[in-house]
């Protein structure tokens, strides 16, 4: 079940860094890879291609862990466990030039096309933002 | 193998450069459910191998014992999105009784030595050998 985040993970989640998020292979490896995200309505949003190899893994096992952490002050991170709920073709590529003025201030210089968006359920929580946890 | 990259037979001078910072490396492992679990730690790259340390208790030291197989990822402070993917194997498991390692590791990050340890806890260091790489910083 999704849990809600407190308020302090909020206030971090506004804070601009990538995620880095892990998923599981199929030979049961793991892949990570840094993220832009955002957090809204109680849930993670991310974006890419159906052609990542990270989208493929989620397509066949949807959950996902998400680390948020400072680049400039590392003791500040949280791991999220989640899963994907939903995820939706992203037309004119608006939400990821959406997340492009969160992270770069500005329009996305990328091609749009081809985008998809990603919904991630937060169902636990750990790390430092929130006191300790395993 | 999956997501095999470059071959680390040895770490290239960028990700070298990178490792020599005194940043976090973060360790994915798999708890017993399958679901991915990651974690920002301390660690030494040295004679070729990367060396972490914890408390025994911990999970992530669990399930690397289990496994014996971890990836890890080097971010780029100064720019995020430039990062190295390490996926290597545990060779092995050292007991740290006098916790040497953790004091050296918590030199490197906090110029002090490690802080004393909590009734109970005893520190492993796991000696782990690169066995690809991925990423952007290659």
């Amino acid at each position: 079940m999704a849990v809600q985040l407190s308020s302090k993970m909020q206030e971090f989640t506004q804070e601009v860094f990538p995620a880095i998020i892990g998923t599981s292979r199929k030979d049961g490896s793991v892949e990570m890879v840094p993220v832009w995200f955002e957090f809204k309505d109680g849930s993670f949003w991310i974006n890419g291609g159906t052609n990542r190899g990270w989208f493929k893994h989620l397509q066949r096992d949807p959950r996902i862990t998400l680390l948020l952490i400072d680049p400039k002050t590392m003791w500040r991170w949280a791991q999220v466990q989640g899963r994907m709920v939903d995820w939706a073709e992203d037309p004119g590529g608006e939400h990821i030039n959406h997340l492009s003025h969160r992270y770069m201030g500005r329009d996305y210089q990328n091609p749009r096309t081809g985008r998809i968006k990603i919904q991630i359920e937060p169902l636990r929580v750990t790390g430092a933002i929130d006191g300790w946890g395993r | 193998m999956a997501g095999a990259g470059k071959k680390a037979s040895g770490l290239s001078p960028a990700v070298q450069r990178l490792a020599a910072l005194p940043i976090l490396i973060v360790v994915a492992t798999r708890r017993a459910d399958g679901s991915v679990q990651l974690n920002p730690v301390w660690f030494e790259l040295k004679d070729g191998y990367i060396w972490l340390n914890s408390n025994t208790r911990r999970t992530w030291p669990k399930n690397l014992q289990r496994d014996r197989e971890a990836t890890m990822l080097l971010v780029d402070p100064k720019t995020p999105e430039r990062y190295a993917q390490i996926r290597g194997r545990l060779v092995s498991l050292i007991p740290d009784p006098r916790h040497e390692f953790i004091d050296r590791l918590a030199d490197r990050y906090t110029g002090k030595a490690f802080r004393e340890l909590e009734p109970d806890e005893h520190r492993v260091t796991l000696k782990i050998q690169p066995l690809s790489v991925t990423g952007d910083l290659l």
